[in-house]
């Protein structure tokens, strides 16, 4: 779905991508009904089995443009003590501080291993609570050093600021983990600000689908190549950012038939390049190039390619496929969402004493990674392991690690347990 | 602008007399191929406050020891602790300062200069922070021309020059002052308040002269980062890039490959250095198909290639993401990435006796001589 409107293709089983014809439309019923019939005449009777959506895009059309109907939001950072330099106060991303009304410091927080840096301010923010009672925003995001470990600190000023002003929306670094104050905040001002939107298109695709296919379950394509389901996504839509980057890149390897490959893109900057593996595009939490800050949300890694046009000498270097995509690029963002499995992500800091401690650090996270992709619309127990990675944190105390794990599932039992035959669409 | 004066004033190949805003971009790409300990959590926010200050204060003077009147007391600067710390505590912005002022206070007098202590990694960039905010000139020169794990693996220590009196400033806000007569005590006292501050701290350390800087300091390395930084800005094919880092650096690449392993704790580890013995091992991708494993601390120590030691601390080893077209750093690899591994030898100091014992292979527990000494 774009600005210019939805479009959509219909992937069977097999692979088979079968073209909808629909125009690029904002009529999201005349979309799902074109998907339907098509389904119905290529396929057969009653055979759509899922749609998945891409918001993406317009979500950042609307940061970018900074439409007027998204809200502004309010961040308490919860650092031992605020910043005195402007530069250090604000967001980085230009963006991402126009979205921002209201700033406060509450002090508090801990270092990445958990220890408390200071006790949280509990005078300040009661004084806080009552300054926002004052002005009109309701939106509000909350960042404090160290939550991914410890969120006492955010959940306090949480559930205070939920007790002042009952029907804010909050949200908190902490149901996000990953590195980085700066980026965290980004993520949550993102998060907080997009909610409403979210959930209005989010409503909008759930009626059509009622109306035309009842039954048949939306999911909503996720920023690291996967999928969600609507709720999930309603709770936490900054998950969906950079979806359409990853589907782009899964799609082009789908019509390409490489389950290992690199792609090149091209995009109105110039080209770029992102590397598909065991039919995933390859993720971490980094910039989005269009907001200029990092997020803390797993997004496609792409790399300027300035080599490549038009199939020319590429000059990065790998000893994969190389698929060098054409023509606009909406079906293969189809595609790549039609074909996506529900994912999961962990990225967080752990303290291991010995090989066994480790061992056991690294099954947790992947656990609870598995947890993360039955939540996200995973069928239970077909949740597998993508990537797991354990760096030490260098210049940190001997023993201190990163753990990233990414986990993906599958959506329905094995196809062999569902004997007819069966598509899904984006 | 900063001014490139090749060959001719400065005295050596791409001498720079001052860093602006429209430098700092080079000054982060350069800290990051002389650590890669460098990662992007922090990126944007740091280059942000740095770039911010330079327009607001107005380029920082860079000069070397021997352009200063020797008496012109220095203090050098760095950040202690992890970056990843760092980026989840950002500084409030006058942790580099106040760490430089304590010293002033405790010694009675000010500092006409600022210097790196390790002109890589945020260290790179935290002396031209306190040099903005001090108004005070940048020394062209380190202690290290690159980065050691400990704070007396330093070329001035090496000459005589004790790193105390040190003030170690934290986001918290509180500071730690340590005076020692022993070099290797401050960094065993150092590390365990640098935790209790928060993970990192604002380090002031080597209060000195420059007249000792012109025999103790390594001369040079912030602009010989800048002109690598700007290389690797201009995003060059791999090949390229080997090539004319070997003409400002005398970089050469060991070997190309696609990681398949990630190990820890495979060596016996020493609690009292940061970061723990972890290893990486990659299949390469051309040539003699040899399995290049890699020894890490903090830094990486050591390169065998089937089994055979080819590079080994000292030398600067850093690993260039082939397919992204920049450096990679250690938090962030993967299974699967497909890296160049480069080799740069290290400043001619630390290949003597003494810097050898301090840190060579031995300090890291492999009882092997380096490879330039076979």
């Amino acid at each position: 779905m774009c600005p210019d409107g939805a479009r959509a293709v219909l992937v069977v089983d097999d692979g088979t991508v079968l073209p909808v014809d629909v125009p690029p439309t904002h009529d999201v019923p005349a979309v799902v009904a074109a998907v339907v019939g098509t389904a119905a005449d290529r396929v057969g009777p009653d055979a759509l089995r899922a749609v998945t959506v891409d918001v993406s895009a317009m979500l950042l059309d609307a940061v970018v443009r900074a439409e007027t109907s998204l809200p502004e939001v309010a961040v308490v950072r919860i650092v031992p003590r605020p910043a005195g330099d402007p530069e250090l106060a604000r967001s980085p991303a230009r963006l991402v501080e126009r979205l921002i009304s209201h700033r406060w410091t509450v002090a508090g927080g801990h270092d990445l291993l958990g220890n408390e840096l200071r006790p949280l301010d509990e005078a300040c923010l009661v004084a806080v609570c009552a300054e926002l009672v004052a002005t009109d925003v309701r939106h509000l995001a909350v960042v404090a050093a160290g939550s991914q470990g410890r969120p006492e600190h955010e959940r306090a000023v949480a559930d205070a600021v939920q007790a002042a002003v009952p029907g804010a929306r909050i949200s908190a670094a902490s149901d996000f983990g990953g590195q980085g104050l700066i980026a965290r905040e980004a993520t949550v001002v993102l998060d907080c600000t997009l909610g409403q939107l979210t959930d209005a298109l989010l409503t909008t695709w759930e009626a059509a689908l009622d109306q035309h296919a009842p039954g048949v379950p939306l999911r909503v394509a996720r920023g690291d190549g996967g999928f969600s389901t609507p709720s999930r996504v309603r709770a936490l839509p900054s998950v969906t950012l950079g979806a359409a980057d990853a589907a782009e890149l899964r799609g082009a390897a789908h019509v390409a038939r490489h389950e290992d490959c690199r792609v090149l893109l091209r995009r109105p900057d110039g080209q770029v390049a992102g590397d598909v593996r065991r039919g995933l595009p390859v993720v971490r939490s980094a910039q989005l190039v269009e907001l200029g800050t990092a997020l803390v949300v797993p997004t496609a890694v792409l790399a300027p390619e300035p080599g490549g046009a038009d199939g020319g000498e590429v000059l990065r270097v790998t000893d994969v496929p190389l698929v060098v995509v054409d023509g606009p690029p909406f079906e293969r963002v189809c595609v790549g969402a039609a074909t996506s499995q529900p994912t999961g992500w962990v990225d967080e800091i752990a303290y291991i004493e010995s090989a066994e401690h480790l061992a056991g650090a690294r099954r947790e996270a992947e656990e609870r990674a598995a947890a993360m992709v039955t939540a996200n619309g995973a069928a239970p127990g077909t949740s597998y392991l993508i990537e797991s990675s354990i760096v030490a944190v260098p210049y940190s105390p001997s023993g201190t690690v990163r753990i990233r794990v990414r986990v993906a599932g599958a959506s329905e039992v094995p196809a062999a347990a569902v004997p007819e035959p069966a598509g899904s669409a984006a | 602008m900063s001014t490139a004066q090749a060959g001719t004033t400065g005295g050596y190949l791409g001498a720079i007399s001052s860093i602006s805003a429209d430098d700092v971009p080079a000054l982060y790409q350069g800290a990051k191929f002389y650590s890669p300990a460098v990662g992007e959590a922090d990126k944007s926010a740091l280059t942000a406050w740095l770039a911010g200050l330079l327009d607001r204060n107005g380029p920082v003077a860079l000069r070397r020891p021997e352009a200063m009147p020797p008496d012109t007391r220095c203090v050098s600067l760095c950040v202690i602790g992890s970056g990843s710390a760092m980026a989840d505590l950002p500084p409030s912005g006058d942790e580099f300062q106040l760490a430089v002022q304590r010293i002033e206070q405790l010694q009675g007098q000010p500092f006409g200069a600022v210097y790196p202590l390790a002109a890589a990694t945020v260290s790179a960039l935290v002396p031209v922070v306190a040099a903005a905010q001090l108004g005070v000139p940048l020394l062209d020169a380190d202690g290290m021309g690159r980065t050691y794990a400990l704070i007396h693996h330093t070329s001035m220590y090496l000459a005589g020059l004790s790193p105390a009196p040190l003030v170690a400033h934290g986001p918290t806000g509180e500071s730690v002052l340590i005076e020692v007569t022993i070099g290797p005590r401050a960094d065993r006292l150092l590390r365990a308040n640098v935790d209790t501050l928060g993970g990192w701290a604002a380090l002031a350390a080597y209060p000195t002269t420059a007249g000792a800087l012109r025999r103790a300091a390594l001369p040079g390395t912030v602009s010989r980062l800048l002109n690598v930084g700007r290389l690797l800005l201009e995003r060059p094919t791999p090949d390229v890039l080997v090539a004319r880092l070997a003409a400002i650096n005398g970089c050469s690449r060991i070997g190309r490959g696609r990681i398949v392993e990630l190990e820890h704790l495979s060596r016996p580890n020493d609690v009292t250095v940061p970061g723990h013995p972890s290893s990486l091992v990659l299949e390469e991708s051309d040539g003699q198909r040899r399995q290049l494993r890699l020894e890490l601390r903090s830094e990486i120590v050591a390169v065998f290639a089937d089994g055979r030691l080819v590079a080994a601390a000292p030398d600067l080893l850093s690993l260039f993401d082939v397919s992204r077209g920049e450096i990679a750093s250690l938090d962030s690899l993967e299974p699967g990435d497909l890296l160049d591994v480069l080799v740069t030898p290290a400043d001619a100091v630390w290949y003597s006796a003494e810097g050898m014992a301090m840190v060579g292979l031995g300090s890291h527990g492999i009882g092997l001589d380096h490879p330039r000494r076979r």
